[in-house]
C-alpha cells in the first residue's frame, strides 16, 4: 500500500488512517471543512454538511460521534468529509478495513451512484481482493 | 570508572532532554503567538472555540468554583483574624487578609483547579488526538490544528484563570469586610482605603501578568506533552503523567518568582 502514501495532496482520501475527530459529531466532522477553508459560516457549513449526508441517504447518523456509528456510517462520515473537499480525485484506501460489517463492493457501488460527484472515486485494495469488484 | 561515566550521561541525557522540552514549549508559544497577530487567525471558527473554551473551563464550573472559594476564603479570613486579635494586631487584619488571600493563595489555587480540571483533560485529549492519527487526518483535510484545536485552548485558559482569580478575589474582599466589620457600611471608609493602598497599578499589573502566566501554564505544557506522545496508546497515561508533573512544578515556579520580586 505504498502506493496510498505517495498520492499528491491534491487527492481526498478516505482511509482508516484518517479518522473522524473524537469528540465531534458527523455533521460537525464534515461542517469543519468549509468552515476552516472557505471561511463559510457556522450555520452555511452545517447546512452544507447535511446537504452532503443527505445526498449520500444517510442523514439520520449526522448527530452521531465516531463511537456511536457502526463502520459503515463511519466510512460514510469519512466520505461526506472527502467529498467536500472537492478534489479532483477520490482515493478509498482499503475499504475492507473499514467496512467489514457490509459486502462493500456493493456498498461503495450504491453510495457512488447516490453520490453523483464530479470527480473520479479510485478503490485501492489488496490485490487478493479484486475478484469481490468483479460482480 | 564505569559507574561515573553512566552517572554522567545518565546526567547529561536529562539535561538535554529538560532544554528540548523548554525549547519545544517556547518554540510553540512563538508560534501561537505569531498566529494571533495574523489578521486570518480572527475568523468566525475560531472565535467560536474560544467562546466554547472559555464556556468548558470557566463558566461550567463557576457554582463549584465560587463554593470553593468561598469556604476557603472564609476558613483562612477567620484564621487571620483570630490570629491577629491574640497578638493584638487587629487594624493589619485587613491587610494582611487582602495580602494572603487575593494577591497570592486564590490565584494560585485557581491555577492549580483549572490544571487539575481542564488541564489534564487537554493532555489527554491531544496525546489521544495524536497517538489515533487525528491530527494528520486534520491536516490532510488542511484544517489547521493550531488554530482549531490549541489556539482557542490557549486563550480560553488564560481568559478562564484571570476570570476566576479576580472573581474568587472579590468574593473575598467581601468576606473580609463582612468578617472584620459585619453587615454594615461603618468600615466601608478604612477597607476601601486598605484596598486602594495595596492595589498600586504595580501590584495589579503583577496580578494580572500572574495569572494570565497560570493560564499559559495550564494550556501550554499540557498541549506541548501530549504532542510529545509516541504513536502508542499505553504512552497516554505517561503523557498525562509528565504533563501535569510539569503544570505544577510551573506553577509553583512562578508563584516563588512573584513572591521573589514582590517581598524579596
Amino acid at each position: 500500500m505504498s502506493a496510498v502514501a505517495e498520492l499528491p495532496d491534491d487527492v481526498a482520501r478516505v482511509s482508516l488512517d484518517l479518522p473522524l475527530r473524537a469528540n465531534l459529531s458527523a455533521l460537525d466532522n464534515i461542517a469543519l471543512i468549509p468552515l476552516y477553508q472557505r471561511h463559510y459560516g457556522a450555520a452555511d457549513s452545517a447546512r452544507l454538511a447535511h446537504a452532503m449526508l443527505e445526498q449520500l441517504g444517510h442523514a439520520a447518523i449526522a448527530l452521531l460521534r465516531d463511537s456511536d456509528m457502526t463502520p459503515a456510517q463511519r466510512f460514510i462520515a469519512k466520505l461526506a468529509r472527502a467529498l467536500i473537499l472537492k478534489r479532483p480525485r477520490l482515493v478509498i484506501d482499503r475499504p475492507g478495513a473499514m467496512l467489514y460489517d457490509v459486502p462493500y463492493p456493493a456498498f461503495i457501488r450504491q453510495l457512488a451512484a447516490q453520490a453523483e460527484m464530479t470527480g473520479s472515486w479510485e478503490i485501492f485494495d489488496f490485490r487478493w481482493n479484486q475478484a469481490l469488484y468483479q460482480e | 570508572m564505569n559507574f561515573l561515566a553512566a552517572s554522567i550521561e545518565s546526567l547529561g541525557a536529562k539535561v538535554v532532554g529538560w532544554f528540548t522540552v523548554g525549547y519545544g514549549m517556547f518554540a510553540f508559544l512563538a508560534q501561537a503567538g505569531l498566529l494571533l497577530l495574523e489578521p486570518a487567525t480572527w475568523n468566525r471558527a475560531t472565535f467560536d472555540v474560544v467562546v466554547k473554551q472559555i464556556y468548558f473551563t470557566a463558566v461550567q464550573i463557576l457554582h463549584v468554583f465560587l463554593g470553593y472559594a468561598l469556604v476557603i476564603s472564609w476558613l483562612f479570613i477567620t484564621i487571620i483574624l483570630s490570629t491577629a486579635r491574640d497578638f493584638g494586631l487587629t487594624e493589619f487584619a485587613s491587610e494582611m487578609t487582602i495580602r494572603v488571600l487575593v494577591l497570592e493563595l486564590l490565584p494560585f489555587l485557581t491555577a492549580l483547579f483549572v490544571a487539575l480540571r481542564s488541564g489534564s483533560a487537554i493532555n489527554t485529549e491531544v496525546a489521544l488526538m495524536r497517538v489515533n492519527n487525528e491530527l494528520d487526518a486534520l491536516a490532510h483535510c488542511k484544517v489547521p490544528p493550531m488554530q482549531f484545536e490549541f489556539l482557542p485552548r490557549l486563550i480560553g485558559g488564560v481568559v478562564s484563570v484571570v476570570t476566576l482569580a479576580g472573581l474568587a478575589g472579590l468574593l473575598a474582599l467581601l468576606m473580609g469586610y463582612l468578617a472584620i466589620y459585619g453587615m454594615n457600611l461603618a468600615g466601608f471608609e478604612a477597607y476601601t482605603r486598605t484596598i486602594a493602598k495595596i492595589f498600586d497599578f504595580r501590584i495589579m499589573a503583577g496580578l494580572i501578568a500572574k495569572c494570565a502566566l497560570f493560564g499559559l501554564a495550564v494550556t501550554v505544557i499540557p498541549v506541548t506533552a501530549g504532542l510529545e506522545t509516541p504513536k502508542k496508546l499505553f504512552m497516554v497515561p505517561v503523557s498525562v503523567l509528565r504533563g501535569m508533573m510539569r503544570v505544577f512544578f510551573a506553577i509553583v515556579a512562578i508563584e516563588v518568582v512573584s513572591l521573589a520580586l514582590k517581598y524579596i
